[in-house]
């Protein structure tokens, strides 16, 4: 068993206040940096890490129809099929839906597992905590995001946070529940960092990375100063979660201000105008180059929410009524902006030579009904659907798993949300058994015990 | 552990432990509110202490646990003698008694800790055993999790074979066993071929694996049942009335492992032993955890509820694990109490172990009554006022409390919870109408009408949405199944749309059940107008709300109330809000008890406070309870309930932790401190800067706190957490600090703003003749309402007075900046 529950956590960190760090304007004093897995492998606890790779994971939020999107069923009843044509793609095992041609041309670059599958409540909340974090929640244990888990693991590689989220974190989707974007158990100091800004808007800035111009050197430093006097009284702090974590978000937050990297890469002013309009004047295709220009930087995970909310917003979650979207809206509205920007970031990053080590994975909390419903639209349907991975060490092109004739259930090869997880921490380099500290320090391995990665894909 | 390894032990007692009991509570009155600390064992108990078995080979498992002081302790399985005074009426296998022939007897336990007898008493054992489809066939098929959301209870089945969610419908699913797919999952010449026993034994491919084996118990009761001629669910079947489970209460070790036992209780009077057919959960699995058996294993310290769910029954039990640390016990007799939430508290700490913080000082003690009553700070005058005064504690707090309850932003304030909690948001009710519901509520909090009436007022609310602000609440939500829910979430913490499609997996709620509340609204409607705004919301005389699942309507009954005559021509909602409201509807008193606690002691004794689930029990029952009774008693007067919980030794405590109880988040040994919500924080901006927030459409100096509706754009309000006021769920608001709201009030426009601004409090001081000393205590004064030490005071004048004359009011700006960013300001402690 490993023991990954001790002295190494921020909250038992003593000998150095957080105070100290501001006072001193030192860095990194906190272990926060290092990650824990260093500490886990010089004791031998875990293997070493078999690769230092990145990995962008885009969640399609509202959930897209596997009929209309990744596993048409051409020869299906008209009620099942849906209204589109599948077209080939430059792979010879798998065609996909007319309305992506962009997938199309890069399809020799993704594979498809098309048995996904959960077996939950099917409202949008549940499927979320799973894909993202492999459990879902019960019993008071909120499992981490998995770039969560991986920032408490590997820590930050530069000034920039080990995990950045875009745009923002998931807003209602109907379920009251929470959606697994953070850092759980583990605590909110392994919260991804959130961008909180459309980087499609014209005026698009990282909100307050600095502080205003008038504000020189000489002030910012007396402000340091006088705070370091004021923030004495801390005993009533130090058993609050809350408040250490105020700290660590202070240390967080002087980093990003003070490095010139971390600015540069939120900057896509830096991009040509050619590059950025090539993933799309879109809040997700700009997502879509903020991702690899952090991934560039450093960043080790990007989360990005294709969407933040299924209410009154055009998404995938198609059930045909308001305030919901119809089908037209997804061939409309999501498909071209959703297909532009991801086979810009597939094609970008194959270019740069970095396909191979950052892993692209699109998920979804669930399928959607293999009929038609009354308004033209598909409902939610956790039995089955595809999600589908990109570089960080899988092999494109291929097909995992099959559903059946109607797209309603896995035939072959069912996958659960926890092999997806335990595929995306494969891909990173980590052994899945690596145990985090859960609540009381009860030890929590990465995915439950038994469960493996989806080997096929590499 | 494993079921195998659990040894002997037998029966139960009754009166005598009872007795034992009672002597322990008369002998050491002050031993209990030590915890189980020493060895003292006062006796023994049997669980369950009367055994009453029924029909051929009815066996029943029993636990003897150690009695220490009143509570019970762990279990014994050694050096114990077991003597049965009849021996030919039931014989004992291990931990079970098993029945041999009809008869009474008793059976008496004895160990190194003392002796306890049980009630025997076996009847029917020359009965023929029979299974039936209700009670028995249903069991298995939701033990083994055929019938589980996860395969044959899925909305759409499994592999053609389509159950009922955990058998909620026995005559579905009966038909669907014996009639559907052509008969052929059941061949009564030769059961052992019916799919229904080739499947879950693998016989046969089963997606679903294998479940059980051919000489289980689950294979006995299917293939008996199948050669008895599969009898179908029968109208005068046994119905379950009870579910039982020992032990209910217990303290345990982290590494002990109890088994549960839970019977159920049926309509004919038969008992049942159902311990292997139940299935478990664990409401804090850091605490203990429990598998299929029922056997519970302690992890860690603190207290968690096992749940054990049987044919849609559910029973609790309550593992307490107490702190393992020395504490000496005069610490809870000692400790100071004002009211019954002081005793409360303190018999939950001394249960667990956990020593309570000492009382907050005067100025932790004022910040954070103004706060959490009514939202903003004191100004540098009333703290200095109230620091000064040389009353006793006792007296000038009280003072205090009852001045804050009768302030005019404590209208604001709260008016603006219910706003939260009633969802009211210009996007779904706009213009006028929107203020005509704000001006509703507010007007209520004003006049601080009671929870009841207030609550009354609201859900039999009628006429135009501009006359009656009221109104407009129906009008957010129309659909009677979204009234049904709303109501129960808002006014009893209820969640009931699982039974929305199928009987609740964790509550008692039916899908009748459901629809019988939803049909109490089937016959509001509204009448629109061509104002968009106005809309007249009346009760009609006609309309029913059908059934999905029977196709027809429910009678009108608010959940397990009482039904209207379908042809009643009330407004079927004046029958919900008397049964709503009524004093012995626990769920009422509780939720809005539960809510206002919350709001003071920054977590709710049950959490999350909308999900007050019997499956999710309070972290001190009792207390709730409590609370609720006063509540009630109080004619549901919610200051006083305030003022109940503001005079509290419990609400005073100062939030400095102690080593032994800074682990504790739950059972109140301190306070709590969290960071300030998003609209105190910006009006606390507001006020130390006097610079004032610009709201658009809001006249000028109006505070985040006065907003009526949540559909005012401000970064810094969505960025700090506020509601969006979309769903009824206290989980729309966040308090949780982020780097990007540490990034904004370090480096935003909002603080720096603040500070900048031409006429604010900054310019007056910065032209004033304050020292740099008096200078630092007023800012001090004014953001954290108490004297800033010696120290404070000395290092941060010197700072000022080094800079140059033309940089004052920078230097001046930069205190505050300093001051405002920190925790000691941000929080709330």
């Amino acid at each position: 068993m490993l023991d990954v529950t001790g002295d190494a956590s921020v909250k038992t960190c003593d000998g150095i206040s957080r105070r100290d760090f501001i006072q001193a304007g030192t860095l990194g004093a906190l272990g926060l940096s290092l990650g824990h897995l260093s500490a886990l492998e010089a004791a031998g606890k875990v293997r070493h890490g078999h690769n230092d790779r990145s990995a962008i994971m885009i969640f399609n939020l509202g959930a897209p129809s596997q009929l209309d999107t990744w596993d048409m069923k051409p020869g299906a009843p008209r009620e099942v099929r849906g209204p589109f044509q599948p077209i080939k793609t430059k792979s010879s095992e798998f065609d996909i839906c007319e309305i992506f041609p962009g997938h199309a041309k890069h399809a020799d670059k993704f594979s498809l597992v098309r048995s996904c599958y959960h077996s939950a409540a099917a409202v949008h909340d549940t499927g979320h905590q799973m894909m993202q974090t492999g459990r879902l929640f019960a019993g008071g244990v909120n499992t981490p995001h998995v770039g969560c888990a991986l920032s408490y693991l590997r820590g930050r590689r530069t000034d920039l946070p080990a995990h950045v989220l875009l745009p923002e974190p998931m807003g209602p989707t109907g379920g009251d529940l929470p959606h697994g974007q953070d850092g759980g158990f583990l605590g909110k100091a392994y919260d991804p960092f959130v961008l909180n800004a459309d980087p499609s808007s014209a005026d698009f800035k990282v909100p307050d990375l600095l502080p205003p111009e008038h504000i020189g050197e000489a002030r910012l430093a007396r402000r340091r100063e006088l705070r370091s006097i004021v923030d004495e009284t801390v005993e009533n702090f130090e058993a609050s979660e809350n408040a250490q974590l105020m700290d660590t978000n202070f240390e967080a937050a002087f980093r990003l201000m003070t490095s010139a990297k971390a600015r540069d890469a939120f900057d896509l002013t830096k991009e040509p105008e050619k590059v950025r309009e090539r993933y799309g004047k879109t809040r997700f295709g700009q997502s879509c180059l903020l991702a690899r220009r952090l991934v560039e930087a450093g960043v080790r995970f990007v989360t990005i929410n294709t969407f933040i909310t299924v209410f009154n917003e055009i998404t995938w979650d198609i059930h045909g009524s308001r305030p919901f979207t119809s089908i037209e809206g997804m061939r409309d509205i999501v498909a071209p902006m959703y297909d532009q920007g991801y086979s810009a970031l597939l094609e970008d990053l194959s270019d740069r030579g970095m396909l191979d080590d950052t892993l692209v994975c699109n998920l979804a909390e669930f399928g959607r009904t293999p009929k038609v419903n009354p308004a033209g639209g598909r409902d939610h349907w956790p039995q089955c659907w595809t999600s589908y991975f990109a570089g960080g060490g899988i092999q494109g092109g291929r097909v995992v798993g099959a559903s059946d004739e109607i797209g309603a259930y896995p035939a072959e090869r069912p996958v659960g949300p926890p092999e997806i997880v335990a595929t995306i921490y494969r891909s990173l380099g980590l052994e899945l058994e690596t145990e985090l500290p859960g609540p009381q320090s009860r030890p929590f391995p990465l995915v439950d015990y038994g469960t493996s990665a989806i080997d096929e894909l590499f | 552990m494993n079921k195998t390894t659990t040894p002997s032990a037998q029966s139960r007692t009754a009166r005598r432990s009872l007795l034992l009991l009672a002597i322990a509570l008369l002998a050491c009155p002050l031993l209990f509110a030590a915890g189980l600390q020493s060895d003292d064992v006062d006796g023994v108990a049997i669980l369950p202490s009367s055994v009453e078995l029924f029909g051929p080979g009815a066996t029943q498992r029993f636990l003897v646990h150690r009695v220490q002081l009143d509570r019970l302790g762990e279990r014994i399985q050694k050096e114990l003698t077991f003597e049965v005074a009849a021996p030919g009426i039931v014989k004992i296998d291990g931990d079970r008694l098993v029945a041999v022939a009809d008869g009474e007897t008793e059976l008496t336990v004895s160990g190194p800790y003392g002796s306890a007898t049980a009630q025997i008493t076996v009847r029917g054992v020359g009965e023929p055993q029979t299974w039936s489809f209700r009670n028995h066939v249903q069991s298995v098929l939701a033990k083994e999790g055929c019938n589980s959301g996860a395969c044959h209870g899925a909305a759409a089945g499994q592999g053609g074979f389509k159950l009922s969610l955990r058998g909620y419908d026995s005559h579905g699913d009966f038909a669907q066993i014996t009639r559907q797919a052509n008969g052929r999952r059941i061949v009564p010449t030769d059961p052992g071929r019916s799919l229904l026993l080739l499947k879950p034994t693998q016989t046969t491919p089963h997606k679903g694996g294998q479940r059980f084996e051919t000489d289980s118990l689950e294979y006995r009761v299917l293939s008996e049942w199948i050669a008895a001629g599969t009898p179908p669910p029968m109208a005068d079947d046994a119905k379950i009335t009870e579910l039982e489970i020992f032990p209910k209460s217990v303290v345990l070790r982290p590494g002990i492992h109890q088994q549960i036992v839970v019977l159920a209780h049926f309509s004919d009077g038969r008992v049942e032993d159902v311990t292997q057919w139940a299935k478990y959960s664990s409401t804090s699995t850091t605490v203990a955890q429990v598998d299929d058996d029922g056997i519970v294993s302690v992890v860690g310290h603190g207290e968690s509820a096992v749940t054990a769910w049987y044919l849609s029954r559910i029973a609790i039990a309550t593992i307490s694990v107490p702190y393992d640390q020395d504490v000496n016990p005069n610490t809870f007799t000692n400790a100071p109490r004002r009211n019954f939430i002081d005793e409360l508290v303190n018999n939950k700490l001394a249960s667990l172990n956990i020593p309570p913080s000492s009382q907050a000082s005067d100025a932790e003690f004022l910040r954070r009554a103004y706060i959490d009553t009514i939202g903003v700070l004191p100004t540098a005058s009333e703290a200095g006022t109230f620091l000064r005064d040389q009353s006793t504690s006792e007296v000038k707090r009280d003072r205090l409390i009852e001045a804050l309850l009768n302030r005019s932003e404590f209208v604001d304030y709260w008016s603006y919870k219910w706003s939260d909690l009633l969802l009211v948001n210009s996007r779904k009710v706009r213009g006028a109408a929107m203020w005509a519901y704000y001006g509703w509520i507010r007007q209520k909090v004003e006049a601080n009408t009671p929870w009841d009436e207030f609550t009354r007022q609201l859900v039999t609310a009628t006429g135009s949405t501009l006359e009656n602000g009221a109104t407009n609440f129906f009008l957010l939500h129309q659909d009677p199944r979204d009234m049904a829910e709303t109501v129960s979430i808002a006014f009893m913490g209820l969640s009931i749309n699982c039974a929305k499609c199928h009987n609740h997996p964790l509550e008692k709620w039916t899908n009748g059940q459901y629809y019988g509340m939803a049909n109490l609204f089937s016959r509001v409607r509204t009448k629109n107008t061509k104002s968009r705004e106005l809309n007249l919301v009346f009760a009609s005389t006609q309309g029913e709300l059908t059934q999905p699942l029977t196709g027809l309507p429910q009678p009108p009954r608010p959940l397990d109330g009482k039904a209207l005559p379908f042809d009643s021509t009330e407004d079927r909602r004046i029958h919900l809000a008397k049964w709503l409201t009524d004093r012995s509807n626990p769920y009422f008193s509780r939720a809005i008890s539960n809510r206002v606690w919350a709001n003071f002691m920054g977590v709710g004794l049950v959490e999350k406070v909308d999900d007050l689930r019997v499956t999710n029990p309070a972290s001190n029952e009792k207390l709730l309870s409590a609370l609720a009774d006063h509540l009630a008693d109080n004619d549901f007067d919610l200051k006083a309930l305030m003022r109940t919980i503001l005079q509290s030794v419990t609400y005073q405590r100062s939030s400095k932790p102690l080593p032994s109880n800074a682990q504790d988040a739950r059972f109140y040994s301190r306070y709590y401190p969290r960071r300030l919500k998003a609209e105190v924080l910006l009006d606390a901006f507001s006020q130390v800067t006097g610079a004032p927030t610009s709201f658009r459409g809001y006249p000028e100096g109006w505070r985040a706190m006065q907003l009526p509706d949540s559909n005012v754009n401000s970064y810094f309000l969505r960025s700090f957490g506020r509601p969006n006021r979309i769903q009824t769920c206290e989980c729309e608001r966040t308090a949780e600090p982020s780097v990007a709201q540490v990034l904004h009030i370090a480096n935003g426009d909002t603080l720096n703003g603040k500070l900048e601004a031409k006429n604010n409090y900054l310019k007056t001081v910065t032209e004033g003749e304050m020292s740099e000393s008096q200078l630092v205590e007023d800012a001090y004064l004014r953001a954290l309402a108490r004297f800033p030490s010696d120290r404070e005071r000395g290092k941060l004048a010197a700072v000022l007075s080094s800079v140059a004359e033309g940089e004052k009011r920078a230097a001046i700006e930069d205190l505050y900046w300093s001051i405002l960013s920190t925790k000691e300001f941000l929080f709330n402690h």
